[in-house]
Formats: C-alpha cells, structure tokens, sequence
C-alpha cells in the first residue's frame, strides 16, 4: 500500500516538473497591414505635422471603416492563418481597443482624485504592435473588359526590418469574376507560399536564436561614458564582451559606437535562459543591466519594444 | 474430350496467371516510378480553399495502371517535390521542408503510400475519370497519361503535421 502511494506521488512529481521545468518560446504576434502604397492609392493617408515637418501616414482606421475589400482580404488572411494555428492579432480590434484604453485613461481618478501617470514615451508609444507585420497590397489591372489582381504580401520583422517571408504575383485575367472573387483567391493562393517562408524563418529562430537589436545609451547626469574605464577596460569594451559571452555562437555585430551610444544589430540571442525559461530582447538584456550593477555599481534604465528591441540607458534609473 | 478440356483449362489458368503477374509486375514498376520520381505534376488551377488543382502525367505500359498511379503520384509530389504554376496561378512548395525526411521516415511513408493506403483519403479524380486525347500519349513502349486530379492539402498537412512528419506553423511556440 505504501509502495502504491510512493509511486503515485513520484509520477505526479514528475509530471509536475516536467510541466514547470519546460517552457515553449514566446510566440511573435503577427498582424496583417494594408501597406503605404496600396492607402496612397485608395487615399487613405492622413497628415501629420511633426514639429514643423510635415509628412503622410496611412490613415488605417479610415481604410477598415470605408474599404470592405481591405476587410475581405485581412478576415481571409486571418481565417487562414488561424487554420494553420497560428491566430493573427486584428489590426481593426487593436486600434479600437487603444481608442477605449485611451478613453478610460482619460477619465481614471483615485479617490484622492489623483490621475494615473504617463510618461511621454508612454503616450509615443500607444500604438498598434505586433512582432512580424504582414505588409498587404494588391492593385486592379484592366485590359479592356479583362481584369486581374496583382497581389503581394510581405513578411516584416518589426525589429531587424527585415523581409522574413513574402509571395507575390498576378492572377489570370478574367472577364467575368467579381473583384472579391478574385481577391478572395490571391489570398488563397499565395498564402502557402508565405507560410512555408514562415516556416523557414521559424526554424532559423529555433537554430540559430532570436534576432534583436539592442541600443545602449547614456543619460546626462551619468559621471562618465562609454569610454571611461573600469578595471582597466572600457566600458563599450566590457558590454561587447557581455554579448559575445550571452549570444549564440558569440553572433552579433556592432553597427555604431560612441562614447555616447552603442548599437548592436543582428544579436542572436538564445530562445531559453540556464532554467529553461524562454527569453525575450528585455529579460535577456536584464542580465546585463544586473552585470553592470553587480560588478561596476551602474545604474541603468531598461526599456523594450516587443520581443525583438531593448534599449539600456546608462547612469540612473 | 477429357484431355482437351484439361488442356483448355491449363491454358486458361496459365493466361490468367500470367495477366495477374504482369499486371502486378505494372503496379510494382508504377511504384518503383513514383519512388524515382518519374511523374511531373503542374498546377491547373486554384482550387476551392485547402485544395490543390494538379495535373499529373504518369508512365506504364498499361494505362490503367497509370491512371491508379496518378492519385498516389499526386500526393506524394505534394509533399516531397512542390509544382510549379502558369501564368496568373503560382506554384506552390513541397509540403515536407525537410528534404531527407522521406529516408528518414520511411515506414511511416511506406504504408501511408501503400496501395489503398492512408493517402487516398486526400485525394480524388477531378471529373469522370475520363482522359483527354491529348492527355494519353504513348511514348517508345509505355503510355504517358495526364490526369487532373484534386488534392485536399489542407486535410492532409493537418494528418501529417499530426504524425509529426511535417513542423507545424507554430510548433516550438
């Protein structure tokens, strides 16, 4: 009987920690986009005045409130992709959810009638995101009473800017097919194409790591900078030799430095910390931010941008 | 009479033995074919969604034993070889990204292309079944037969990603 119980309780031990001891990668979020070309077309680009400079940007809420076209190819995206399981967030439902959270922000007091606190770069940063964007756009070809869709679909990673997947191409021209027929079935046939695009750049992710960016930067009231040496080595020194310890096979590059500021792009960073916890841009960068408190007593801010982007300010919190 | 009616016998016992071995001998030369991929497959069309729309021409001296090979050509150029398009209808990849996975896997791929096997569930004759003039072609000693055939691709991602043949979109996340 004891035995019986022994081994009961080492089974759910085991199955305990097996669940807790692995951890799946953090899924990017995908998102389909119309792109900057396709709103110029079908003007749907606003202005915006940026302290003087004036310049367009797509006016997305506009093109989902009048264009039913744009809503038949993002739900025939989305329904797809949710197919192959991998659900994409819905630009429409994004920016209304940040219309309502702006909103209700506006109108939160405490009961000491205290609002809640922003910060600038919070406000900048109250946009729609998603880690891979799905760039969409298709134009009408005429030839006569013959119409044909040219239709292309991009795969932007939001940190590298780089074209993770794409397909594209023109379909067979046809005299009596409705437009939404014919765009229904540019989805459908390029989307596998896109997908096994994905899929490849997924795999690369689970070999080779997490491509991210990471940008050091110096506050003001920080005594020193990049230069100043701490134990005999430069402080651009030590963070490179952090990275080159932290990355995958030591892979990244060092695209700008400074004695101000550092950037490093095409840092490959590991999906899964030493306790098998997977790891993003910021709690990967976390690591160093400790190293330099630990070890130098440097105070530094850290701050994200999805999976893929974190920024270390060097000098106080 | 007793002994001609033995003879007759004999003989037609003999033919038909003969029929049956050459007709399987056919049907292991088809799959021999399919192996070595000697078949080519194109895209003929956009099918409904989760479908393919192929023609797949295949080789035998006979042609009904080409036409059975079709559908099993089919499916196994879907998933290993990919098709190439035509103007306005693009190709479309290989299902199986890993190009050894068919050594690597070579039970499983053995009974799922076995004759009747589970492959036959996604896939089906477009049409009648009927040939096209043009569509049957004998070249030096065999036949070259081109069938359109229509493969439910969506099914049959899903079966072989189930049987972890195939990665999934979000596997690993």
């Amino acid at each position: 009987m004891k035995n019986g119980i022994k081994i009961i309780f080492i089974i759910a031990l085991s199955i305990l920690s097996g669940n807790t001891g692995f951890s799946q990668a953090k899924k990017p979020t995908l998102m389909v986009v119309p792109s900057d070309v396709w709103c110029t077309k079908n003007g749907y680009m606003a202005d915006f005045d940026n302290q003087g400079t004036k310049f367009k940007i797509p006016d997305y809420k506009k093109a989902f409130q009048e264009n039913s076209d744009l809503l038949l190819a993002v739900s025939k995206i989305n329904e797809l992709m949710a197919e192959r399981g991998f659900p994409l967030k819905n630009l429409e439902s994004s920016l209304k959810s940040l219309q309502d959270q702006a909103a209700e922000d506006a109108m939160l007091t405490s009961k000491s009638g205290a609002d809640i606190n922003e910060t600038p770069i919070d406000v900048l940063k109250k946009v729609a995101r998603a880690d891979i964007w799905i760039q969409m756009t298709w134009t009408v070809n005429q030839t006569g009473p013959k119409k044909s869709i040219t239709f292309v679909l991009q795969g932007l990673d939001a940190y590298t800017d780089k074209q993770v997947a794409g397909a594209s191409g023109t379909g067979t021209p046809s005299f009596t097919a409705e437009f939404p027929v014919l765009l229904e079935e540019a989805v459908i046939s390029h989307i596998d194409n896109f997908n096994a695009q994905l899929v490849k750049h997924f795999d690369d992710l689970f070999a080779n790591g997490r491509e991210v960016i990471l940008r050091i930067k110096t506050f003001s009231s920080f005594s020193g900078d990049l230069e100043s040496e701490y134990g005999g080595e430069e402080l651009g020194t030590i963070i490179e030799d952090w990275l080159a310890a932290n990355t995958v096979q030591g892979r990244f590059g060092t695209t700008d430095a400074t004695e101000s500021m550092m950037l490093f792009e095409q840092v490959r960073i590991p999906l899964y910390d030493a306790n098998g916890r997977a790891v993003d841009a910021r709690s990967w960068a976390r690591g160093l931010q400790k190293m330099l408190k630990d070890k130098y007593q440097i105070d530094s801010k850290l701050m994200m941008k999805g999976l893929g982007q974190a920024q270390l300010v060097i000098g106080e919190k | 009479m007793k002994t001609v009616v033995k003879t007759c016998s004999l003989a037609i016992l003999i033919m038909l033995g003969f029929s049956i071995t050459a007709s399987a001998q056919a049907g292991r030369k088809a799959d021999k074919d399919t192996k070595t991929w000697r078949y080519e497959i194109e895209g003929v069309g956009i099918g409904i969604q989760g479908t393919y729309l192929v023609k797949v021409w295949s080789y035998s001296k006979k042609p009904d034993v080409a036409l059975d090979q079709a559908k099993k050509n089919a499916v196994h150029g879907i998933v290993f070889k990919g098709f190439s398009g035509r103007p306005g209808m693009p190709g479309q990849r290989a299902l199986a990204s890993n190009p050894f996975v068919e050594q690597e896997r070579a039970d499983f791929f053995k009974k799922f292309f076995a004759d009747r096997g589970p492959y036959m569930k996604f896939v089906y004759e477009s049409g009648d079944g009927s040939v096209a003039a043009e569509d049957r072609m004998k070249v030096a000693k065999e036949y070259k037969i081109g069938v359109i055939v229509s493969v439910n691709v969506a099914a049959l991602r899903q079966y072989l990603e189930d049987e972890g043949v195939i990665k999934g979109l979000a596997s690993g996340f």
